[in-house]
């Protein structure tokens, strides 16, 4: 979370000679980081108060006015259109060279001297949106009339006359440090780096008179549990109108929309002490009570932002005798709130469990600068200080008398956290010596208190044991000892800690033979040529059921961005075949794959997620393509040493037949193991998934593929003697598949060591529903150079089982 | 026999002075240095002499030998240089054709990616492990020091799976891949360095966010771990990645499982770390890295470790944004990494 900070309005409670620059840095190194610096004298340079002599109509234009105005120096021509522009105004003239905002949108713009509609303008009058205050409230098309904010003379500069000389700090909040969240909080760190303390803060002096009616038996905390602390303080005789200038400057520089002293001075105060409160107008309460209670199902509110919000009966909310009058550390009713009729109003400063007003946000989708600090939990030791303020800003500014004693409900009282600190576990952890000293020195500087334990206590180490007493804008976040080593080190700063590479024992782990052979797998295809592509992890119903998977056999998700994400992908093919479909016209042929896990419901416990690999080429001709992916496979194989891998049609096809053309399908087994197959996509689905073209898929789906069958490859003896080569060409019938003669070959010569086709021919002078094959044989012993005469003699044995069990007529 | 070797080396030299071009010195060569040529023919004699005077000659033949060489080899350069077109109106070819290509295939950036930084710290001893990316609320959550009502275990952050709960909780998509440090210290006696890339989930997706993206974690657990030694290995994994000129900060911060807890911030290339510039990329001269700290006491006692005698480190980053902070990549919609549009994933 950020935070806007004025340096000036820091310099309040703390005494800084810092520049802003080096307060930004410093604040940073121990933790608020300073992500941006708007230095106000740059954003208004070039603007000066200017006075309106005298206006004058322009030639050529209807609603363009010519004002002359004294900008000091001299008396110059500006064109103007705002519509309350009139003689005798203090305005803010955008001198050339100002930067400012057209409209109030998009980036600045610098002015320039220019012609309008044929008369020139010496820059410009600037509404309130174009010098960046659009929070200011303002009337369409209005020029900002300053008459009231400033007597400056004319050629003042904006910066001085409107006391705007001052540097803002947008600064990002961790999570756990909403103490920061505030002109204090950002003080308080402050003064850790200057080294000086903070000085002005405010504790309660009034609330002496008792108003009749108003005192303890008004206030009813029905959930403890859910407001551990309620306070309210009943002021009269309020004078509701707008902020004095400097307030709603302050207001606007942080990020606030000024609306009327009552309510500003709420936000000046949440902005300042971190602490949110509520202005109820008193007189609008039915019942003289406020009850802090859950919602009835279905009681209804009409929120500060105009909206009506309805209630579940788990959300709290602060009611009336009545009805509900705000809703718990979120949002007050517009009901209640206080106008410019009310004079008596009832201030409310409280704390709320900080997960009730973070679900209750939630679910009424309803947000606000309160809940922000209130879901990150705040203390309750800080409402009487953030009252205390507001009380004396109200009566300083509104005319209001304090009517009544602060009326608080609170379960129990409170108790400072405190934890025991051990110096050598701290130095041990940051690994650099400190003294004792010098840590507890800035534990204090934090605003802890530390004790030195007495001696009785057994000690451990030759240091001290301490026991610290948490802060109470901390106790929030300080949770155990470790938190003061933090604390510590971050003020010590990081960059005083030296970088030493850790020595120390080897570890035995074993490496994951998945994680390496997915990576060489992946090495492997983009050498062959394949693209990788990832996609999510995520499916819709329609991907699942156009692939035929049922529901069940996925994971669903209870809390899905969109249906298109509902449920965890149990196929790779689906995302793939959609990634095909999406490419294939500005590609027309492309060879694809992706390694990535599925996820596979299993009963009572986590999901399976084997590693997939899915690969997909795609193109004109489905046989080509076929051989084509056979090859890469063949090679992805080879080179990943799996040696006993095949393929056959199908074992059980029922499964996978809608998903392949039934005759360009077969099943890839590691040994005696199914893996996953290789086929051509059905024509069923190539419709489902919008293909134009054809498409061959490798799903292996095996959960151990890449553990279980890589293995490094082993050594085979070179051989010592020569192998001799025959070559055979043959015509058959074109069902005979090549692996059948691959395999009889293979066992009727036990001289042949290898067969290669290297050609497969159908055509012109090859008989309809025949092939040609070419083959090249080798052969070799391992015991002697093989003569000529014995290799004839195999052959013509291949020959003839050729001829006599293939039908084969030979060619040559 | 010395005084024909010599005789050789004169008649060569002489013929050589009157060669003109190239097909005639070829036939020289040949002539005298082939196979069947005056040398070899010559030297078949050598075979006959006496042991001693066999090697004398054996020595001066190699001498001529290497003479009638470098006579060639000079006449051959000397007449590609009064020819010096020769070789390139008989050889020449058009060197800015279109080279060929055998199919060019690509791996997805994140892989890149994800090898590089597992490479990284596999030279400082961090074995890579997985864990599981669907998991129990155990070793996401409880185990982590997050407590019951933390936000991050709401359903508008992390996503749930539709599953009863188990002993271990409920079963979420990981947010982080912090899941392995629990899991890893349940199974691994110290000293632990792993480091664990993974797929995770977030329930968030416009221009800047992915609602699945990669993260990788690395965690150290031995005796007399410090904030020191994480700073070491941080300062080597930066330097690794974006180059030795960049500098490394540990900014405070915090996360529910360190303590202390740090973002860590590189100096921008783009501005070169200007602390007063308007950098488009960075702040004020630094970019955030990612998050790290020391591993939390009460994770360490849910790995089942002593934190009296155990510390340690781990950092959790995204393996996507630190691959574009430092190719200085600004992708206008990070959702084009997962849209798998060939036109993107071939240029990498």
């Amino acid at each position: 979370m950020n935070i806007l900070i004025s340096y000036n309005w820091i310099k309040e409670y703390l005494d800084t000679d810092f520049s802003p620059e080096k307060f930004a840095k410093e604040t940073t190194a121990v933790g608020n980081s300073v992500e941006r610096i708007d230095r106000l004298s740059e954003r208004f340079e070039k603007m000066v108060v200017g006075f309106v002599k005298k206006v004058k109509p322009h030639p050529n234009a209807d609603k363009l006015k010519i004002a002359e105005t004294d900008i000091g120096k001299e008396t110059v021509e500006i064109i103007c259109g705002g519509v309350n522009l009139s003689e005798g105004q203090r305005v803010v003239v955008g001198l050339p060279g100002a930067k400012v905002k057209w409209h109030g949108e998009g980036d600045l713009v610098e002015l320039a001297k220019t012609k309008i509609r044929g008369v020139e303008s010496f820059g410009m009058i600037c509404a309130v949106e174009e010098i960046g205050f659009e929070k200011l409230p303002h009337g369409y098309h209005e020029i900002w009339d300053i008459t009231e904010l400033t007597s400056a003379k004319p050629g003042t500069s904006i910066a001085k006359a409107l006391e705007l000389d001052d540097t803002i700090f947008d600064i990002e909040v961790t999570s756990n440090r909403v103490d920061c969240m505030s002109i204090i909080g950002q003080a308080r760190e402050g003064a850790v780096v200057t080294g000086k303390g903070l000085k002005g803060l405010k504790s309660l002096k009034g609330g002496k008179e008792v108003a009749h009616g108003f005192s303890r038996g008004w206030i009813e905390v029905k959930e403890p549990e859910f407001c551990p602390k309620y306070s309210a303080i009943l002021i009269e005789n309020v004078k509701v109108g707008p902020s004095p200038w400097w307030l709603q400057k302050r207001l606007l520089l942080a990020g606030h929309r000024p609306i009327n002293n009552v309510v500003d001075i709420t936000n000046y105060v949440l902005h300042e002490y971190g602490q949110p409160l509520h202005a109820f107008d008193a007189d609008k309460l039915d019942g003289e009570k406020i009850i802090v209670r859950k919602a009835k199902k279905g009681e209804k509110m009409k929120a500060l932002d105009g909206k009506t919000y309805e209630f579940s009966h788990d959300m709290l909310v602060i009611a009336d005798v009545k009805k509900p009058i705000a809703v718990a550390g979120v949002m007050g009713g517009e009901e209640t709130a206080t106008t410019e009729n009310t004079t008596r109003v009832l201030i409310e400063s409280a704390t709320f469990d900080p997960v009730s007003v973070r679900r209750t946000a939630r679910a009424l989708n309803l947000y606000s600068d309160s809940q922000l600090l209130f879901e990150k939990g705040l203390s309750t030791e800080s409402i009487e200080p953030a009252i205390a303020r507001a009380v004396e800003l109200i009566t300083e500014l509104t005319g209001g008398r304090v009517a009544s004693l602060i009326i608080t409900e609170q379960a129990k009282s409170y108790e400072p956290r405190v934890f025991p600190f051990d110096t050598q576990k701290a130095r041990k952890l940051m690994g650099i010596e400190m003294e004792d000293k010098k840590m507890i020195e800035i534990l204090e500087r934090l605003g802890f208190v530390v004790n030195q334990n007495d001696s009785t206590t057994p000690r451990l180490h030759d240091s001290m044991t301490f026991s610290v007493t948490v802060p109470y804008w901390r106790d929030h976040d300080i949770e155990a000892p470790v938190d003061f080593v933090e604390e510590i080190a971050r003020v010590h700063g990081y960059e005083n800690f030296p970088s030493i590479f850790p020595s120390g024992e080897i570890q035995l782990i074993q490496e994951d033979q998945a994680i390496k052979f997915q990576r060489r797998t992946r090495e492997i295809l983009k050498g062959a040529g394949f693209t990788e592509v990832y996609s999510y992890s995520f499916f819709s119903e329609k991907q699942l059921t156009e692939y035929g998977i049922k529901k069940e056999d996925a994971i669903v998700l209870r809390n899905p961005l969109s249906s298109e994400f509902e449920f965890m992908r149990p196929s790779l093919v689906p995302s793939m075949l959609t990634t095909v479909e999406q490419n294939q016209h500005r590609f027309p042929e492309a060879d694809l794959f992706e390694i990535a896990p599925v996820y596979i419901p299993k009963k009572g416990d986590l999901p399976d997620e084997p590693l997939n690999l899915v690969m997909a080429c795609y193109g004109k001709d489905g046989r080509e393509l076929f051989l084509r992916s056979k090859g890469a496979l063949a090679r992805l194989m080879r080179e990943l040493g799996i040696n006993d891998w095949s393929l056959e049609r199908s074992r059980d096809p029922a499964d996978y037949i809608a998903h392949y053309h039934d005759g360009r399908l077969a099943g890839i087994s590691i040994g005696k193991n199914y893996v996953g197959e290789i086929g051509q996509v059905s024509d069923m689905f190539v419709k489902n998934f919008g293909l134009d073209s054809a498409c061959v898929l490798i799903d292996i789906r095996e959960q151990d593929f890449f553990s279980k069958y890589t293995s490094v490859k082993s050594f085979k003896p070179i051989p010592q003697f020569p192998e001799v080569k025959r070559d055979l060409a043959f015509v058959l019938d074109e069902k005979i598949e090549y692996k059948m003669i691959e395999e009889k070959l293979g066992k009727i010569s036990t001289l042949l060591e290898q067969i290669e086709l290297f050609d497969v021919y159908r055509g012109k002078g090859v008989d309809e529903g025949k092939k040609s094959l070419a083959i090249h044989l080798s052969f070799r012993s391992n015991e002697r150079t093989l003569e000529s005469k014995e290799v004839d003699n195999e052959v013509e044995k291949i020959r003839r089982v050729l001829k006599e069990e293939f039908n084969a007529i030979l060619r040559s | 026999m010395k005084a024909k070797l010599e005789q050789l080396k004169k008649d060569f030299e002489k013929i050589l002075r009157d060669v003109k071009d190239r097909v005639a010195l070829e036939e020289v060569k040949n002539e005298f240095l082939g196979r069947k040529g005056k040398f070899k023919t010559l030297l078949k004699d050598v075979v006959t002499l006496a042991d001693e005077e066999r090697r004398a000659i054996g020595k001066l033949a190699n001498e001529v030998k290497d003479a009638l060489e470098t006579a060639y080899g000079q006449k051959e350069t000397e007449l590609d240089m009064r020819h010096p077109g020769f070789r390139l109106v008989q050889e020449w070819i058009d060197v800015t054709e279109p080279g060929k290509f055998s199919e060019e295939g690509h791996l997805h950036p994140t892989t890149q990616a994800i090898s590089e930084i597992t490479d990284i710290f596999a030279r400082v001893g961090f074995t890579s492990v997985r864990a599981p990316e669907i998991d129990w609320d155990y070793y996401v959550f409880e185990s982590l020091n997050m407590p019951k009502d933390h936000p991050a275990r709401d359903d508008w952050e992390t996503f749930f799976v539709d599953l009863p709960e188990g002993k271990k909780g409920k079963i979420v998509l990981t947010p982080h891949t912090s899941n392995s440090q629990v899991r890893v210290m349940e199974t691994t006696k110290p000293p632990i360095r792993i480091i664990n890339i993974n797929r995770t989930y977030r329930r968030q997706i416009d221009i800047k966010h992915l609602p699945m993206f990669h993260q990788f974690e690395g965690l150290m657990i031995d005796k007399n771990i410090s904030v020191i030694h994480l700073k070491g290995i941080l300062d080597y994994f930066a330097k690794t990645f974006f180059g030795p000129d960049r500098l490394t900060r540990l900014r405070p911060h915090h996360f529910r499982f360190t303590e202390p807890s740090f973002e860590v911030d590189i100096t921008c290339e783009v501005c070169g770390g200007n602390e007063n510039g308007n950098c488009r990329l960075c702040k004020g001269g630094w970019l955030e890295l990612g998050g790290a700290g020391m591993v939390h006491p009460n994770v360490i006692k849910a790995g089942g470790l002593d934190p009296e005698v155990y510390s340690g480190f781990a950092f959790g980053w995204g393996v996507e944004r630190t691959l574009m902070m430092r190719e200085g990549i600004k992708i206008d919609d990070i959702r084009v990494l997962y849209k798998n549009d060939l036109r993107f994933v071939k240029q990498f």
